[in-house]
């Protein structure tokens, strides 16, 4: 893994802690915004907390989050449904990273503003490679120092509604064959009134959240390696999704 | 290997990726993988692993960092062969 450039690593310190410092101003009316007024519900939501807790406590490595893809507030519903809002306050370090669509949240000063607030780096999917690599250097670059990230593993919201098999997103592999010790969180989360994609989740929804640590495994290497490690996590995330259907 | 056959070869490679045919029919050196065929970024990564079995080479993830066009592939492949 090839060193950020000292820009780079200055800017991710100052974001860091900038944030950090701001964390109450944010995430907690976050989950007040997804509680209250959105009347969002997440099934078990204390069973999940205490298992998402055990596993962070026992497990000191790096934690690289791969959820499905279904609206645009996956990533805020995940984070809240695993950590809750005030236990993100006291363990910022496991407030993930996002990587949202350029497009969709920076475009306009005061959404990447927001963006910056929220511990996000704006990605263009499907944009130049040399500028995808270096957003991925910086999630490298952060893992490494032992922050969580969540990236979507499928190249993309799914318009199927299911997770798609065949939209594999090369990047979250690279990320794992690059961070010693890096383990990827698989999640699925889904709403009882989600049928298809959308932009936001119905108000009132009620999520179903599970999640497991996966160890892919490749007998190869360099970008094959990754390849395999990106496929292996998809095609858990369809497992995952195949047991929720056939648990209703 | 002549760099028109392996020219030739990189655009046999691609060519099931593509999404815009009138963009193949005009391809050169300076045609973007992705802006002008429309090939799918996830795609790209399964594009340059058949490089490698065709040609017989191993590409790391920095040196395919700088593959955007079919020229910047073609002088990739060049580069490994030699």
């Amino acid at each position: 893994m090839s060193q950020l450039p000292f820009r780079f690593r200055a800017a991710h310190a100052i974001q860091r802690e900038v944030t950090r410092l701001a964390a109450i101003f944010w995430v907690v009316p976050i989950a007040f915004i997804m509680r209250v007024l959105m009347r969002y519900h997440i099934k078990d939501v204390a069973q999940v907390r205490t298992r998402y807790r055990a596993l962070v406590k026992e497990r000191k490595h790096p934690l690289l989050i791969c959820p499905n893809h279904l609206t645009m507030m996956d990533s805020a519903v995940i984070a809240w449904a695993l950590g809750g809002s005030w236990w993100y306050v006291f363990h910022y370090s496991r407030m993930p990273w996002n990587l949202p669509e350029y497009n969709n949240f920076a475009s306009q000063w005061p959404t990447r503003i927001g963006a910056w607030i929220t511990k996000c780096i704006p990605v263009i999917r499907g944009g130049r490679r040399e500028d995808v690599s270096r957003v991925i250097k910086r999630v490298q670059h952060l893992l490494a120092r032992g922050e969580t990230a969540l990236i979507f593993p499928e190249a993309g919201r799914s318009r199927s509604g299911r997770v798609e098999a065949d939209s594999v997103a090369h990047a979250v592999g690279r990320i794992l064959t690059s961070v010693p010790g890096c383990q990827p969180l698989c999640v699925y989360l889904r709403g009882d009134r989600q049928r298809t994609w959308s932009t936001i989740p119905a108000r009132g929804d009620s999520f179903y959240i599970e999640f497991e640590v996966v160890e892919p495994q490749s007998d190869h290497s360099g970008m094959r390696r990754s390849r395999d490690f990106s496929r292996q996590i998809v095609d858990r995330l369809v497992g995952m999704e195949e047991e929720y259907f056939a648990s209703r | 290997m002549t760099r028109d056959e392996i020219f030739a070869k990189v655009v046999e490679i691609v060519k099931p990726f593509v999404k815009n045919e009138d963009a193949l029919a005009a391809v050169n050196d300076e045609t973007n993988i992705l802006e002008d065929l429309k090939v799918n970024s996830a795609r790209l990564v399964d594009i340059i692993l058949n490089f490698e079995d065709e040609f017989d080479i191993e590409v790391e993830d920095e040196d395919a960092d700088a593959v955007n066009t079919v020229g910047d592939a073609v002088a990739l492949i060049e580069e490994k062969l030699s």
